[in-house]
């Protein structure tokens, strides 16, 4: 029991990282219709950002975190700009390549700056590093703060688009940008928002999940992988979606690496991935599709 | 005759390819093989994302798979360097194929992630499925010998790949001024009426993907047998966005653009060769530049500039589609009176 | 009596919980020019894509020249004589119209792969005879001069004409035209016109066209099929179908139409 319920909390946390990461892709594609595909390159370089504040710097985690946060939304705005908002009519091999591009560029900049392949940068906890009992649970109290921050932001989140303009923007542009744009809508406002919304997440998620595990510069991808699975097992349109598809991966990614080998987990976003591709392509709770020619 | 037209060009370079033995050492030697093997995956690549528009990025493992199994058949089960090679080329092409099947239902980005999702998947494999692949450590491939020539064999494999080079070169070349090369563009540029010409999107897609996975092979085993050492760090991420850069550069749509495009960033590899961080800041930059400022290529600008470099097909350049004004239903109806 | 190329039985369809074909019938003859009209919504273009593979109706048959074809995959249903425009621009833009036109002789060709790849004289004998065959193919439709240009490069009207003649161009037995004359200027909708009867006298291909431009099917249609909500209103020639009370208050509505009787 105790192992299932480690299990089950490293997953619970695990899966909500992937969730936050989820979420960054699903406020891009609902806004844009494109994959970001450096949305794990965001992740890895503003973690790699927050550890330089914090570790190298002294500077107090919550102010790293703010730091973090609004780095990680400038260059999600940066990417838009360049590789985004120019082609942004062209066709999907251009959108991707572009991406793809900006990806590597972060890559290389990281291992310029802080360090090569080999160097996995310790970030140390935030709290105590004791797991604690509650009840029958192991918990580590890092997890729980990871579990409270992504509480918070889903909460930010819902109240964005629930209560604010600019959400109400963003949610008329995903829903027919055309439209938006004839009533008024900048949308290419609300593109750039969206990029920096989503690269804003990736970084709360790398600062809430630096204590927890080491950053290196190739974490991006292995991110990236799962984030995009979870965001296509809960509907790449669907936020809450994102969040519940985040949670799956994690816990079962968490379960078979426990009870079956820990080399199993680097190929849950693979299995993941083409089960809902094959199974049920529009997601646990996308909308269904119909095509129209 | 164009004078720096295409055929010249690439009839110099093959002739300086052919003597380049006399006058090369050990290690440009190897790097000049090197090149050819990229050429040969970039051709591949460019033929499945170039002209059948399939945004696929499993090329690298195929590559893997080719050398992997090439390699693997020899020691595993004592096969010979001469039987392995194909089989492995083979292996990789069976690979393509099985790869185009979800690829049917499957378009745009979501080709690409899944497509990228196998190649980890394969990654993978090459690294915990120790009783086989020998896992992350590779493994050594047994010393090839081209007896009964006199060759010894950095220049016995570099007449190989130049040969092989050669012919799949002009075998992609023929195909695209073909019907099948029309095919593969009517499919990127628009399925529907693609099949309404009569043109099975199975048949072109399956064919597209083992065109590539045949190409990735062959490079494969090629790649094995210079190096006498198989891997898993060859065939990652970073190969992947590297044949990326290779057609992007050279020009999508374009078979001599593969050529240049793969010469060009293997040589700029080089250069940088003692700062990884430094190659992936350059190739990303490289394919952000291109796709926003010269997304036909390097082929795109010779095109233009240069008399002789005319191809068949093209990639299409981004244009508002053009609107079509409906026209006003029920008053036309009562205007015929 | 000639005899019938296409034959729709009884078809119905419905897309998620909406009906959109309730029932419809046709025969369309060999030779023959059919215009299929009728209101917005009235599902002529989803019969076409049901024809020619797109859908799969729930209930009924389509015949092609007596074979049913009803859950054939489209390419296979093309490469049995069926050709299809369709209402936005369809030329491949990575081709020249000439390449276009070359793309229409898939079917006609079976070059595979290995002949394409070794075969150099096979091949380019080929490519020459296909070559001829789309430049005498775009001579007929009056757009030889465009062979060379990229397919980009053509003004909207020219493209529309072009993908007609690559629709012809394999010389299929049955062409369906989706509004064939959307968005073209009256000079462009006269040459359209001849261009359609040029076809009928001269090919002897049977044409289905969906059309909203009234007086472009009335003056070239043997004979006129009118859809709405699903249903076969009127079936027959233009000179009944047009006077049809039940065409028209379909058009104008009740209302409207009384007025217009009355007047």
């Amino acid at each position: 029991m105790l192992l299932f319920s480690y299990l089950l909390m490293s997953g619970v946390t695990t899966g909500a990282l992937y969730g936050l990461v989820a979420l960054g892709f699903v406020v891009v594609n609902k806004a844009t219709g494109v994959i970001n595909f450096a949305q794990g390159e965001f992740f890895m370089f503003t973690g790699f950002i927050a550890w330089m504040l914090h570790v190298q710097l002294g500077i107090n985690y919550l102010v790293t975190f703010a730091f973090a946060v609004a780095f990680g939304f400038a260059l999600g705005c940066l990417t838009d700009r360049i590789a985004f908002r120019p082609i942004a009519k062209s066709d999907v091999v251009s959108l991707v390549l572009a991406t793809v591009g900006i990806a590597f560029i972060l890559k290389g900049l990281a291992r310029t700056i802080w360090g090569g392949k080999a160097d996995y940068l310790a970030f140390p906890p935030i709290t105590s590093p004791d797991p604690i009992m509650v009840g029958s649970i192991m918990v580590i109290p890092q997890q729980l703060a990871v579990l409270a921050g992504t509480a918070v932001i889903l909460l930010l989140f819902v109240a964005f688009f629930r209560f604010t303009r600019a959400g109400k923007m963003m949610q008329a542009t995903a829903d027919n940008a055309r439209a938006a744009r004839l009533v008024g809508i900048r949308t290419d406002r609300i593109y750039t928002l969206a990029f920096g919304i989503g690269a804003a997440i990736a970084a709360a998620a790398a600062v809430l999940t630096a204590p927890l595990t080491l950053l290196y510069p190739d974490i991006g991808f292995a991110f990236f992988l799962k984030g995009f699975a979870a965001a296509v097992l809960g509907g790449l349109s669907s936020l809450p979606g994102a969040v519940l598809g985040g949670m799956i991966v994690g816990i079962a990614e968490s379960m078979a690496g426990g009870y079956i080998h820990s080399s199993v987990m680097e190929l849950s976003p693979f299995i993941v991935i083409m089960a809902v591709l094959v199974l049920r392509p529009s997601g646990l709770l996308g909308p269904a599709k119909t095509r129209r020619v | 005759m164009a004078p720096f037209g295409r055929r010249n060009v690439l009839l110099a370079l093959l002739t300086a390819a052919i003597v380049l033995p006399a006058f090369a050492n050990v290690y440009h030697l190897f790097i000049a093989n090197l090149i050819l093997v990229y050429v040969l995956l970039a051709i591949g690549l460019n033929i499945l994302v170039g002209y059948a528009g399939q945004l696929a990025f499993a090329n690298a493992a195929m590559f893997g798979i080719g050398a992997y199994a090439t390699g693997l058949l020899q020691v595993r089960l004592g096969w010979s360097f001469w039987l392995a090679f194909p089989s492995g080329a083979l292996l990789a092409t069976v690979v393509g194929l099985a790869i185009s099947l979800p690829a049917l239902r499957l378009s745009g980005l979501y080709l690409a992630l899944s497509t990228l999702a196998f190649a980890q998947a394969t990654q993978w494999v090459f690294l915990h499925w120790e009783g086989v692949t020998f896992g992350a450590g590779g493994f050594k491939t047994p010393p090839l010998s081209f007896a009964p020539l006199p060759i010894d064999k950095p220049l016995g494999l570099y007449y190989l790949s130049l040969v092989l080079m050669l012919g799949l070169f002009l075998f992609a070349q023929n195909l695209v001024a073909s019907r099948v090369g029309r095919a593969f563009v009517a499919v990127r540029d628009g399925e529907v009426a693609a099949q309404s010409l009569g043109v099975d999107l199975l048949r072109y897609k399956a064919l597209a993907f083992g065109i590539s996975g045949f190409y990735a092979g062959t490079a494969g085993g090629l790649y094995s047998a210079m190096l006498n050492f198989v891997a898993p760090e060859g065939f990652d991420l970073f190969q992947m966005v590297l044949q990326k850069a290779m057609i992007v550069v050279g020009g999508l749509g374009s078979i001599t653009g593969s050529v240049l495009g793969a010469g060009l960033i293997m040589l700029l590899l080089e250069a940088l060769r003692a700062f990884k961080g430094l190659q992936e800041i350059v190739f990303g930059a490289l394919l952000v530049g291109f796709v926003l400022f010269m997304r036909g290529g390097l082929i795109s600008v010779l095109k233009r500039h240069v008399r002789g470099w005319e191809e068949p097909l093209r990639l299409p350049q981004p244009s508002a589609p053009m609107p079509a004004p409906r026209p006003i239903e029920a008053p036309a109806a009562g205007a015929e009176r | 009596m000639s005899a019938a190329v296409l034959n729709v039985i009884d078809l119905e369809m419905a897309f998620g919980g909406l009906k959109v074909l309730d029932g419809i019938n046709l025969e369309v003859k060999a030779g023959e020019i059919r215009g299929l009209i009728g209101p917005n919504g009235a599902g002529k273009t989803t019969l076409l894509n049901i024809i020619c593979g797109i859908h799969r109706p729930q209930k009924g048959d389509v015949r092609l020249n007596g074979g049913s074809i009803v859950g054939r995959k489209p390419s296979s249903i093309a490469r049995l004589g069926l050709g299809r425009t369709f209402q936005t621009s369809q030329l491949f833009r990575g081709m020249t119209v000439l390449e276009n036109m070359m793309a229409g002789l898939h079917r006609r060709s079976r070059t595979g792969l290995f002949t394409a790849g070794f075969d150099r004289p096979r091949r380019r004998s080929e490519e020459k005879e296909m070559e001829a065959a789309a430049r005498s193919a775009l001579a007929f439709v009056g757009m030889a001069d465009l062979a060379e240009r990229p397919a980009t490069a053509l003004s909207f009207g020219q493209q529309r004409v072009v993908e007609i003649a690559r629709t012809l161009i394999s010389e299929p037995t049955l062409v369906l035209l989706d509004e064939p004359a959307v968005g073209l200027s009256a000079n462009r909708l006269a040459e359209l016109d001849a261009l359609l009867r040029k076809i009928r006298d001269q090919k002897g291909v049977t044409l289905i066209l969906i059309e909203h431009v009234i007086h472009l099917v009335m003056g070239v249609c043997d004979q006129v099929t009118v859809l709405s909500s699903g249903r076969t209103i009127a079936d027959g020639p233009p000179a009944a179908v047009r006077n049809d009370r039940a065409v028209i208050e379909a058009y104008l509505g009740k209302e409207l139409s009384a007025r217009y009787q009355a007047s």
